[in-house]
């Protein structure tokens, strides 16, 4: 699994939104502001998952729970 | 000159313009542009007084006029009739011709003397109806005292004339209806009767014993029913009293007592007879006065429901009619040629549309002389003006309440109409908090119409002002809430889990799906886990450093922007360079770090991964060096982080030093070939100066010719600002405060986005208590009492969720994301030392004063 793809994958697809959305903002006088907000948007969420991904690619610490063992067989 | 397109990512182009015109349509011409709202008069008589202007007398006059308007609006509150609000006028308030101003002015003349002769009448029949109500309850109680007092005159005769009376007299005399009949004047007792404020009366009984010594004979009973004073219309609660005391003088000091003490005095009759008569009478005028104050009320109030129909438009009118000559008093006045002079700020894309405003009004008004539209050069800042929607108010008013924007520098407003609410988002990411206020603010978008009508109070005010931002806020908070995997603290299992159980899915340890990545947002396997706030908040923390990184670094690209559009060269290489290499080379590598650290399979080469915060202390503090050399991030990781750390070093004195010296050598430089600032100019008078100027650079005040007054009226502009002379010792210390400043603030700055992981740990946190403490409980019951338990517990946490996590936390968190971007983000670009752009707008107008 191209796992360590990922975030590239994410990037050209954010790339091509952010074109689409320099060419296909509707015109007129809020065009410059339809652009910003689209594409910074793209590039905000894009980064916030980007990391999210990337700090669980290589996990260091793997999740503990106690409380899912029947009580009995909880090993004392 | 062709203006560019005016985009929200720069303030609008301006221009200084000049318009002159015929007097005959000043205020014609002032009232449409008022309309238009795209023009910011300049103040051309700041020297004259409010008293001394043109246009004063009109002032004064409208002035008066919006009195009475006032004064009608009281009455109407005080008689408790609506005025129709201003929202259900289909017109929109076309500006009125100076007749229909006279109309108006004449009309609200005589309805003020209409209603106020209509209100004197009133409140003279109302104050005859309360002595009439006064007298009535006079007559009818003192009948009591004196049936009461009857009884008792022989007593009173007797003690009067004690000393022949014989002793079986009383017995003799008793019973005999003679004595009744006897009255008191007989017996040379008289009597004061009158009413007086309840709480007068304690007094008035002191004030009475003390000086006549105890000799008189004082009744009194309460009126059970309040009596209202007219003038004020406050209730008071009154007593009836009756004094009955011996001799004429007294009887007289007693008056003076009462009547100082504002007391009513009443004549009433001691003969019963008389007394019946008097009631009755007073009864029959009581009901006559009445019904005609039934009738005066009702014309009252037919013609203050009259004036309700169309009050508010005139209000609105006379607020627009008195605004066009407060503007008209900014305007020069040419008493030879008749004409006015005005001089205004404009944006350069609304100058066709003002031309043609001002040609429809010349050919309304059938005037051959046009209105002449002037460019004028200048030297003076523009003000910095941003045309907004519904949209971007609610993001340009947050920057703008920072500082207004230096003209034409790149407006933070705009990035800020996503960074904002994300920023906002990453510490209030909850899926299930999220949809709420995105629904919120769909509603208050979708009802936008009606809720601007409606009065709101002020704290819903200020949210449906940021109605916008709320909604991009929800939308953002929906996308981070799944992204951390919350809804309402619970978690969101949408993907396959990378983790699986150890031993048969009881645990307690987890092996990871070999090769897999949870491929968005975090694993909701970490939900409830028992080390789940160590992962989150590492993650959670290296988060808000990275965003914090892009951020700062984003923000400090705009630095380059704004040099390269003012086109100063040695902002980019004295401050944005320096200061870019600096941040990169510490911060930029902190990020780098994190990065790589993640992207490393530190279980797979079998190393132990480096701390991330020691590495950046030794970096510091023994560079060359790291905690465990054995272990390095990567391979030469010492060599490169000496390089880094002195490459930052190097950077400092160049940011501190470059830019000084380089305008110090400029200025030597132009010095040298003999240039001198206009301040220093010898010989040539600064009047002198600018008047070539203005004669050079506008061709419109040829007009004038040698015109004394037009010229002096012209030349007062342009030598408003004065070009600063160069002080190398304050520009030093300009560049030393900023240096130390930028770099402090790298560190601070980075340490400060932490509050990214802080307030969103602290918000998970707050809303898994809540579940636990409400729902959790909730769902322990069974059966019909747990079917109601659960509706009362699902009510208490859903309030508590609005309430506490929605509104509470969600305000705390915008806070903090206005924190960031007014000083993290803000510091790194924004000049801020610009003018605000206050056009003459009626729309503004009446906003700011609104008729209601």
């Amino acid at each position: 699994m191209a796992n360590g793809w990922a975030p590239f994958i994410g990037l050209i697809i954010v790339a091509v939104f952010c074109a689409g959305a320099w060419f296909g903002s509707p015109k007129g006088e809020n065009q410059t502001v339809w652009r910003s907000t689209l594409m910074l948007s793209a590039v905000a969420m894009y980064l916030m998952w980007v990391i999210t991904f990337l700090a669980q690619l290589n996990p260091i610490i793997a999740p503990i729970r106690y409380d899912i063992r029947p009580e009995d067989e909880i090993p004392r | 000159m062709a203006p560019t397109k005016d985009t929200m990512f720069r303030s609008a182009d301006m221009c200084l313009t000049q318009l002159y015109i015929a007097n005959e349509i000043g205020r014609e011409v002032v009232s449409a542009l008022g309309e238009l709202g795209v023009m910011d008069f300049r103040d051309l008589n700041s020297e004259t007084t409010a008293f001394q202007r043109t246009f004063t007398q009109e002032i004064r006059r409208l002035d008066n006029v919006e009195r009475q308007l006032r004064y009608f609006h009281a009455q109407m509150d005080k008689a408790g009739i609506p005025m129709r609000s201003i929202h259900d006028f289909n017109n929109p308030f076309t500006s009125p011709s100076a007749s229909e101003i006279d109309e108006l002015a004449d009309k609200s003349q005589s309805l003020e003397n209409r209603i106020s002769s209509l209100n004197e009448s009133y409140e003279t029949l109302k104050k005859r109806e309360v002595e009439l109500t006064e007298w009535r309850w006079v007559l009818r109680e003192a009948g009591g005292f004196f049936d009461r007092a009857r009884g008792q005159t022989e007593e009173i005769r007797h003690s009067l004339d004690e000393d022949d009376a014989p002793l079986l007299r009383d017995v003799e005399q008793s019973g005999h209806t003679e004595g009744a009949d006897r009255s008191f004047s007989v017996m040379n007792i008289g009597f004061v009767a009158g009413v007086i404020p309840r709480d007068r009366i304690a007094a008035f009984e002191r004030i009475l014993w003390r000086t006549l010594r105890g000799n008189l004979y004082m009744n009194q009973s309460e009126i059970p029913e309040p009596i209202i004073n007219p003038e004020t219309n406050e209730e008071i609660s009154k007593n009836v009293f009756i004094i009955f005391a011996h001799g004429k003088e007294i009887i007289a000091k007693i008056r003076k007592i009462s009547e100082s003490l504002g007391a009513d005095l009443y004549s009433v009759d001691e003969n019963s007879e008389l007394r019946r008569d008097q009631i009755r009478e007073v009864n029959t005028r009581l009901s006559d006065l009445a019904s005609v104050l039934r009738n005066t009320k009702y014309t009252l109030d037919a013609e203050l429901t009259a004036i309700g129909r169309s009050l508010a438009a005139w209000m609105v009118i006379i607020k627009k009619e008195k605004g066009t000559y407060q503007t008209l008093n900014k305007f020069s006045y040419d008493h030879q040629r008749k004409t006015l002079i005005a001089e205004a700020w404009a944006p350069t894309n609304y100058l066709g549309v003002i031309k043609s405003t001002l040609r429809d009004v010349n050919d309304r008004a059938g005037l051959s002389v046009p209105t002449i539209v002037n460019q004028i050069k200048t030297t003076k800042t523009p003000p910095t003006f941003f045309k907004t929607n519904r949209f971007t108010l609610g993001f340009q008013s947050i920057i703008d309440a920072y500082g207004t924007m230096k003209y034409r520098e790149v407006n933070p407003a705009l990035p800020a109409i996503v960074t904002f609410p994300f920023f906002f988002a990453v510490m209030f990411g909850d899926f299930g908090h999220g949809v709420i206020i995105f629904l919120a603010s769909l509603a208050m978008i979708y009802y936008e119409r009606k809720l601007q009508r409606s009065k709101l109070d002020e704290l819903f005010s200020m949210i449906f002002y940021g109605r916008y931002i709320i909604f991009m806020m929800g939308i953002y908070s929906m996308y981070t809430g799944l992204l951390y995997c919350d809804a309402f603290s619970k978690e969101l299992p949408i993907f396959k889990s990378m983790w699986t159980w150890n031993d048969n899915g009881k645990g307690p340890t987890a092996s990871r799906v070999d090769g897999y990545t949870y491929p968005f947002g975090m694993d909701w396997r970490w939900h409830d886990t028992d080390n789940d706030l160590l992962f989150s908040n590492s993650y959670k923390m290296k988060l808000s450093i990275l965003l914090g990184w892009c951020h700062m670094t984003f923000s400090l690209g705009w630095s380059l922007v704004n040099a390269r559009y003012f086109a100063t060269p040695i902002d980019i290489w004295g401050n944005f360079v320096p200061g870019m290499i600096y941040f990169q080379s510490i911060f930029g590598y902190l990020s780098f770090s994190i990065v790589y650290k993640w992207c490393v399979d530190w279980a797979a080469i079998g190393r132990q991964p480096p701390s991330l915060l020691n590495m950046m202390i030794y970096m510091f503090l023994q560079p060359g060096t790291l905690e465990d050399p054995e272990n390095p991030l990567y391979k030469g990781q010492a060599q490169v982080q000496v390089v880094l750390l002195l490459t930052a070093l190097i950077c400092v004195p160049i940011l501190l030093f470059l830019k000084p010296f380089y305008l110090r050598w400029e200025h030597n430089k132009a010095r040298a070939l003999g240039y001198r600032g206009i301040g220093e100019s010898t010989g040539v008078s600064a009047l002198d100066d600018d008047d070539d100027e203005g004669q050079t650079l506008n061709n419109g005040r040829e007009s004038f010719g040698n015109d004394e007054d037009g010229i002096a009226m012209i030349t007062q502009d342009i030598h408003g600002e004065e070009h600063e002379e160069f002080d190398f010792g304050e520009i030093m210390i300009h560049q030393v405060i900023h240096t130390i400043e930028f770099c402090l603030e790298g560190v601070s700055h980075t340490a400060s986005y932490l509050r990214l992981w802080a307030l969103s740990l602290a918000h998970q946190r707050l809303s898994i208590v809540l579940w636990d403490m409400t729902m959790r409980i909730g769902f322990g019951f069974t059966g019909i009492s747990g079917a109601i338990i659960m509706v009362i517990i699902f009510f208490v946490w859903f309030m508590l969720t609005v309430f506490v996590l929605c509104i509470m936390e969600g305000t705390s968190a915008m806070l903090h994301s206005l924190r960031l971007h007014w000083v993290e983000a803000m510091s790194k670009h924004f000049m801020g030392d610009g003018v605000p752009f206050e056009p003459f707008s009626f729309k503004i107008l009446l906003e700011e004063d609104p008729v209601e």
